[in-house]
């Protein structure tokens, strides 16, 4: 009896964690959120005086925290940080805080920028709405592979939400060539017995490449072998600029910045 | 019966073993350090800090018959910048945070590992690192962590004395292997970045008692100090992390001083900040000091000159001058006069845009580039604390340097806390595309996904007469590792990559190269047990040692 009622507490906890945990993604907010650059830069200068000595200049200080990762102990919507800096947490030694409203809001648009000092204005919307945009009229799985499955074109973006920050996953959204980072341009590459590869670097040393093709399959050249070697500029990738409007692409992002591996 | 003949044979070993050349290290034995080519007596191999060594037995013409002999790994994670000293066939290496391996320098077998476990609330800017001991009679010297010297019995790998160097938690540390001269152990502080003042200081290496103490920041009254303002020089900076060279004949220790604090904001420390970034000339009986020449003035890109000061004597000029050679982390190189510290040369390794040139007198002509802007050699510098060498058969200077690599530095009021950061702003690597990866102060991984659009590592070779490259060896990852030069003209060194080159020392033309698989942090050392010449790098978690094939 008692072990049963154990298992019970247990499933039942379980499936809180798990409906708050759908409920409540990091990015999820039921309506789109705003972080303008104004704000964003704002926030960093309250940060730096206010919250740097104990989080950190990288936000990473508290351990189990990191701001600019968007890991968190205890909150997790935007309401969460406003009333967590507000009232403090005398248990954790965090003091409240006495910040007017546009204060907070920059304070949260600072850290929901990933600490993108330099980054430009975003929104966030709904990251089911997102995935559906991503999956169907945005076309993405037809080079860009999420969790075992699309193509493997162009770079897997299974944990790009870790990787990125949002400003810079809007940029290469909207102007993907000027996003593009040197290691995923395209290569076209002809060896000395004839062989022509096309696709992109995974790796590089001095002495060798490693490469992954258009269809996916992987290669490791020695820098001897190779008689020509051409880096391209451009970008595979359309811009979505004028394609999806501020609402859709609020939506792609919040389910971009949902992708954590 | 029985007994009697197992400690026959034990008596019999032991004086095997004890050949002459087991006598006490003397600190006579190093200053006569090349006259011992088998072993490796100090940090950089002897008081002139070359690098170079007498072997000969591995040649360019049977560098392909060298073979694995032994591995010794690492018990701990995190990069691996020992470097090894080899005194009558065993090997001593320190591994993280402060432990000392005594190993047998044929077989790769331990004979004693010593732990010290440091203080939890030590300070460290960089990563728990150790760069090695020192040696002197049957006692080994480290630093630690916590900013303490330990004397260690080379023998029975256990403590002799422990001496508080400085306090840890007001951000000191040492990671630098000490320097033995005559009688004393010579260590310097790391803390650059905690708001410290720095000193350099001499201990009895019988008693551990401080002999001297020689601040990098003068105090009131001192000569210098009127570089500081007000109460700044308390929290200067001015490490000095890295060990220092010695001129027996004129009598100089040389140290290379580390940033001012804090880091990155001028503003907040206006003047010259002396003695930081500079290189000072000590008398070792008493610390008193000699000259300085100072690189970086007011310095706001943390230009760390804890360089080695390479010591050489060549022809200046149609005149012997004995010089000072520095591949400075500012980007410029430089011969100084190392007998009075007079600049006789700079020029740049790499591109520079911070200062537009050096004046008559070598100090650089400033140019701050706007905020937002990059600025070269970004903040890990043209190079770094990576031992370069110097050969006098081919008369070259040979460093690695990190090309075509900026930074964007940020100023920012910093308020001293005790122990706690002191930065002054920040900065970031400067990309091509924005937010892309760059390069880390350490390695980030066996990817390089920053590519050489951020910048690249090369290995170089300087004529110290004209400033001017000799040759390039161009890696694609930047590189960490240090020099070894021998009198076979080989040159031997990795990179973060974890290949382990032997270079044609003339032409920079790779000769044998093998993937070792972790990142070479350190230089190698050469060194010869039973008339056999061995090699020995550390490349990631393993200390890997080869020689020819039998």
């Amino acid at each position: 009896m008692r072990s049963a009622g154990v298992v019970a507490v247990f499933l039942i906890v379980g499936v809180l964690i798990a409906i708050s945990g759908l409920a409540r993604p990091a990015f999820a907010q039921v309506s789109t959120q705003q972080y303008s650059t104004a704000n964003i830069q704002a926030g960093y200068r309250l940060y730096a005086s206010q919250c740097a000595l104990c989080h950190g200049g990288n936000g990473d200080s508290v351990a189990g925290i990191n701001l600019a990762h968007q890991q968190f102990r205890r909150v997790s919507t935007d309401a969460d940080i406003r009333r967590t800096v507000t009232s403090g947490i005398a248990a954790a030694g965090m003091p409240p805080f006495q910040f007017q409203p546009a204060e907070l809001d920059a304070i949260i648009a600072y850290i929901r920028s990933g600490f993108d000092l330099d980054g430009a204005s975003f929104a966030v919307g709904d990251a089911a709405r997102g995935k559906a945009i991503f999956d169907g009229k945005g076309g993405c799985t037809a080079c860009h592979r999420v969790h075992g499955s699309g193509s493997r074109t162009a770079p897997d973006l299974s944990d790009i939400g870790a990787l990125r920050k949002p400003a810079v996953i809007q940029r290469s959204i909207l102007e993907p060539a000027a996003a593009m980072q040197p290691i995923n341009r395209p290569v076209h590459v002809v060896m000395h017995d004839g062989r022509v590869i096309e696709g992109r670097r995974l790796n590089e040393d001095t002495e060798t490449m490693q490469l992954i093709d258009r269809d996916g399959q992987l290669f490791s050249l020695s820098k001897s072998d190779i008689q020509n070697f051409e880096l391209g500029r451009t970008s595979g990738m359309p811009s979505f600029a004028g394609k999806l409007s501020t609402a859709e692409l609020a939506d792609l992002l919040a389910y971009l910045l949902s992708l954590k591996g | 019966m029985r007994n009697f003949s197992r400690a026959a044979i034990a008596l019999l070993a032991a004086v095997a073993v004890a050949t002459p050349a087991a006598a006490q290290l003397t600190a006579e034995r190093i200053l006569h350090a090349s006259a011992e080519p088998q072993n490796w007596l100090t940090y950089n191999g002897g008081y002139d800090s070359k690098r170079f060594s007498p072997l000969t037995q591995i040649t360019p013409a049977n560098i392909r018959d060298l073979e694995l002999k032994w591995i010794v790994q690492d018990q701990v994670f995190g990069a691996w910048e020992s470097n090894p000293l080899v005194v009558n066939n065993v090997m001593y290496v320190t591994e993280r945070p402060n432990d000392v391996m005594a190993v047998d320098a044929r077989t790769g077998r331990l004979f004693w590992v010593y732990h010290y476990t440091p203080a939890a609330d030590s300070h460290v800017c960089c990563g728990a690192n150790n760069r090695g001991v020192a040696m002197l009679g049957d006692t080994l010297y480290m630093g630690t962590l916590d900013a303490h010297l330990v004397a260690i019995d080379a023998k029975t790998g256990h403590s002799i004395w422990n001496t508080e160097v400085a306090d840890h938690r007001a951000g000191y540390s040492v990671t630098m292997a000490p320097l033995v001269i005559k009688d004393k152990v010579i260590v310097g502080t790391g803390g650059g970045e905690f708001g410290i003042r720095g000193f350099v200081a001499a201990y009895g290496a019988k008693t551990g008692k401080q002999a001297w103490r020689f601040n990098t920041i003068p105090g009131p009254g001192e000569p210098g100090h009127e570089t500081w303002h007000g109460d700044d020089w308390k929290t200067g900076g001015a490490s000095a992390w890295v060990t220092g060279s010695y001129d027996a004949d004129l009598n100089l220790l040389y140290w290379g001083v580390g940033n001012p604090g804090p880091d990155w904001n001028p503003d907040q420390r206006p003047g010259d900040n002396l003695y930081s970034d500079s290189v000072v000339a000590l008398d070792p009986g008493t610390g008193k000091l000699k000259w300085h020449y100072q690189f970086t003035p007011n310095d706001p890109y943390d230009y760390d000159s804890v360089q080695i000061p390479v010591l050489a004597d060549i022809d200046w000029q149609g005149k012997p001058v004995k010089a000072m050679l520095w591949a400075n982390r500012n980007g410029y190189f430089y011969v100084l006069d190392r007998s009075n510290g007079e600049f006789l040369l700079g020029a740049p390794f790499v591109k520079v845009n911070w200062s537009k040139g050096l004046d008559q007198k070598g100090h650089p002509i400033m140019t701050p580039q706007p905020a937002g802007m990059p600025t070269w050699p970004g903040v890990q510098g043209g190079t770094n604390w990576y031992p370069p060498s110097y050969s006098p058969r081919t008369g070259l200077f040979y460093f690695s340097v990190w090309e075509n690599y900026a930074s964007i530095f940020r100023r920012e009021d910093s308020q001293y806390v005790a122990g706690r950061t002191f930065p002054g702003g920040g900065q970031s690597v400067f990309a091509p595309v924005p937010s892309s990866p760059t390069i880390g102060v350490g390695r980030k991984g066996p990817i390089n996904n920053w590519t050489s659009d951020v910048g690249n590592g090369a290995t170089i070779a300087i004529d110290p007469h004209t400033g001017k490259r000799v040759w390039t060896f161009r890696q694609y990852d930047v590189t960490d590792a240090g020099m070894l030069t021998t009198a076979s003209d080989l040159l031997f060194t990795g990179g973060r990559e974890g290949y382990f080159y032997a270079l044609d020392a003339k032409t920079g033309k790779e000769l044998w190269k093998t993937n070792l698989g972790g990142s070479i942090v350190m230089a190698p050392v050469t060194y010869q047990v039973g008339g056999k010449q061995y090699l020995s790098v550390i490349s990631g978690h393993t200390l890997v040692t080869f020689g020819l094939r039998n």
